[in-house]
């Protein structure tokens, strides 16, 4: 379970300072698939950073079980990360100079304890992720020589690497087209119920937030629409075909088409 | 993050960023190699400076003298002797590690010889003085010996009843079989040229001559050491004046010479007699007199004995005070003149203020050229960060610590100096020995010309 408490986040510069996230509460349960949704500049990614223990200079509190991420030094929180985490970003964020198997046992480098795995182990474990990902051909291919699918499914695999209980996602179908980005959404699902992988989603694609089972909206740092659900179901709150035009316009910087907007939870 | 993955991490990074990282390394090559070039021609100069020309931990020191001067002449009214008595008072002065008296020869004498080298024989008047062995031992040429070979005889003739002193006809005759390269035969060139004589008498059928009163005898030559000033003055003036090869020190080992005792080309002793021996060349030693030679403080004394006094063996001109540290050579200075004896003014404390200054001058131009490389180091590191920053925002996700990057940046960093240290230090290395190959070839002889 994850639980953030009045999670505030400001932006300071020597002449203004932005305020990005406003009090967010909320709580995302063991298993959970979950879109978080939003017009640019609502906090979405902001809201991820925190989540996925990037960024812990923040107000409020963020727990994960009986651990309060705020209090960790940054030796255990990176170790929390690389033990517990795995990111998934709209650009791939592969690094060009390394083949495919050394990217995804990049995180081997930084494991500590446990998680330490001598050179043969990491191999074998990456191969292990690759076939799970469908690309085990291509495991000493450097990524320029990949499509953008493949890339992503190269960023999921070292993602999985680490056995991660939550994958954060941002946009991870942003730079893909349709058919692509519902081969890696058949891969999340599959992450979610197959390995019980909790599944965080930052998303404009109304697909992939069709597709999961609950959807958190975010408008101006609050939490406007599903905040506080267990959603261990089907989403009570799956976007309405207002609000997706309402972020569309803001995307587009047109007017905005007066959707209602919620309450943010207490 | 096991050290081994960090430094592959850290060389794939320099692998993938090698021109950023030689722009870097060039500001490091250039920044050491100034250093370690300026540090090495300071301390060369330094070396040369205050260990050969101004010592700093020898201090010499010299009867107080008083001259009163009448007409031309200046007259010593002061005793100008360091006897026994003084030399063991210098020696219980705190921090004085070893005394070494040094005694003047008093007699005319006369060096002669240098057929092989300069094509004629060559006759020189001959100043000398006498030092105690262990004063250069550090000085002499490792194939010979500087030493007192005829100690404790009562007359200079008495070497003849030493066990060496056998009948010989040729030094190689006596080296053979002494086992021994400093033996020479005593009277051999005399008889020699006494049987050349007899022959040819007997072809021109006259009566031969008399055989000389001489028995050739083995004896050791006398070590003789030459200061740098004498080789510089003869490679620099002598040589050209009299159209002389230029001598180099080293090989000159081993060069002998004639000496005559009691007689020079100015004057005769009051004894009117002379005495012979052979001198042998075994070191060049900056404590060495300046102008003439200086040979074991026995043979000195023996001679000065035996053409003057007996008291003249208890009678120096100077003495060489060794000092345990060179803070204390002013503390020294102090109890010696209470002595009523002087320190020899040899510039050395405005010698070394001006090496600190030069030192401190060199090595200021080298710190700025080292901050100067830190500063554009510091620059392409910056650079090298700001660019990679998705990189390390990637290692920062799948979970490196804030030390981990600060370990993988400066383990680049470590490893770009050590290589460009290094490239410095041998640059600075060729750049000295170019440095010592241009000043040998083209800046003109001088006594102890530094080396970096």
């Amino acid at each position: 379970m994850i639980r953030l408490r009045g999670v505030r986040k400001r932006y300071t510069t020597a002449k203004l300072v932005n305020e990005v996230l406003k009090g967010i509460d909320l709580d995302i349960a063991d298993g959970e698939f979950v879109a978080i949704v939003g017009r640019s500049g609502s906090g979405k990614t902001t809201l991820l950073n925190i989540v996925g223990a990037l960024d812990t200079d923040f107000e409020g509190s963020v727990e994960v079980g009986d651990r309060d991420l705020r209090k960790l030094d940054d030796a255990s929180i990176s170790d929390y990360r690389n033990r517990n985490i795995g990111f998934v970003f709209q650009s791939f964020h592969l690094l060009e100079h390394m083949t495919c198997i050394e990217n995804i046992t990049l995180p081997s480098l930084f494991a500590r304890g446990e998680g330490l795995l001598d050179k043969a182990a990491a191999v074998a474990r990456a191969e292990e992720v690759l076939r799970e990902v469908d690309l085990l051909d291509k495991r000493d291919a450097l990524p320029s020589t990949l499509s953008g699918g493949q890339k992503q499914r190269v960023a999921i695999a070292r993602a999985l690497f680490q056995k991660p209980k939550l994958m954060i996602c941002d946009e991870p179908t942003g730079n893909l087209d349709s058919s692509t980005a519902q081969a890696i959404l058949a891969l999340f699902r599959r992450l979610n119920e197959d390995h019980g992988i909790t599944l965080v989603i930052v998303t404009h694609d109304d697909m992939i937030s069709q597709a999961c089972r609950r959807v958190v909206r975010i408008d101006d740092g609050l939490i406007v629409e599903g905040g506080g659900e267990f959603a261990s179901r089907k989403p009570a709150l799956a976007p309405t075909p207002e609000s997706r035009a309402h972020d569309r316009a803001a995307d587009d910087g047109k007017p905005d088409p007066a959707v209602p907007v919620m309450e943010a939870t207490p | 993050m096991r050290a081994a993955r960090l430094f592959r991490l850290a060389l794939d990074d320099l692998k993938r960023n090698r021109k950023h990282f030689l722009l870097a390394s060039i500001g490091i090559v250039v920044g050491i190699a100034a250093f370690t070039f300026f540090l090495g021609l300071g301390g060369g100069v330094r070396k040369v400076v205050l260990g050969k020309i101004f010592p700093l931990d020898k201090i010499e020191v010299v009867p107080k003298s008083f001259d009163v001067d009448v007409s031309m002449l200046r007259v010593p009214l002061a005793n100008e002797i360091i006897d026994d008595e003084k030399v063991a008072q210098l020696r219980a002065i705190p921090n004085v590690v070893a005394v070494y008296p040094k005694m003047k020869l008093t007699i005319p004498s006369m060096v002669w010889g240098g057929a092989k080298l300069f094509g004629n024989n060559l006759r020189a008047e001959l100043i000398a003085d006498g030092v105690e062995p262990e004063l250069v031992a550090p000085d002499i040429d490792s194939s010979y010996r500087f030493a007192d070979f005829e100690p404790g005889l009562a007359k200079w003739d008495d070497w003849k009843t030493l066990p060496i002193a056998t009948a010989c006809e040729t030094d190689k005759q006596c080296r053979s079989e002494h086992d021994d390269d400093q033996l020479y035969c005593w009277g051999s060139d005399e008889l020699a040229s006494w049987r050349d004589k007899v022959e040819k008498a007997e072809k021109k059928g006259k009566a031969p001559p008399e055989r000389p009163d001489v028995e050739a005898l083995c004896r050791y030559y006398i070590p003789i050491l030459v200061s740098e000033n004498i080789v510089e003055l003869y490679n620099g003036s002598v040589r050209r004046a009299h159209g002389f090869p230029k001598i180099n020190p080293d090989s000159a080992m081993g060069f002998t010479f004639d000496l005559t005792f009691g007689a020079s080309m100015v004057d005769s002793s009051a004894r009117d007699r002379t005495v012979e021996a052979k001198g042998i060349l075994v070191g060049v030693s900056d404590k060495a007199i300046n102008l003439g030679m200086t040979m074991p403080v026995g043979y000195v004394r023996r001679l000065n004995v035996e053409f003057n006094e007996a008291a003249d063996a208890n009678k120096y001109h100077s003495a060489v005070i060794q000092v345990g540290s060179k803070d204390d050579v002013a503390a020294v200075a102090l109890a010696v003149k209470e002595l009523e004896l002087d320190v020899t003014d040899t510039g050395a404390e405005q010698a070394a203020l001006l090496i600190t200054i030069f030192m401190m001058v060199f090595g200021f131009v080298s710190i700025v050229i080292v901050g100067i490389a830190a500063v554009n180091i510091m620059h392409v590191f910056f650079m090298l960060i700001y660019e990679r920053q998705r990189e390390i925002g990637i290692m920062r996700a799948v979970g490196a610590s804030r030390r981990d990057i600060r370990r993988i940046i400066l383990g680049e960093a470590a490893i770009v100096g050590a290589i460009a240290g290094l490239v410095g230090v041998l640059m600075a290395f060729g750049a000295g020995d170019i440095f010592d190959w241009i000043s040998a070839a083209y800046i003109p002889d001088f006594p102890f010309k530094p080396k970096t």
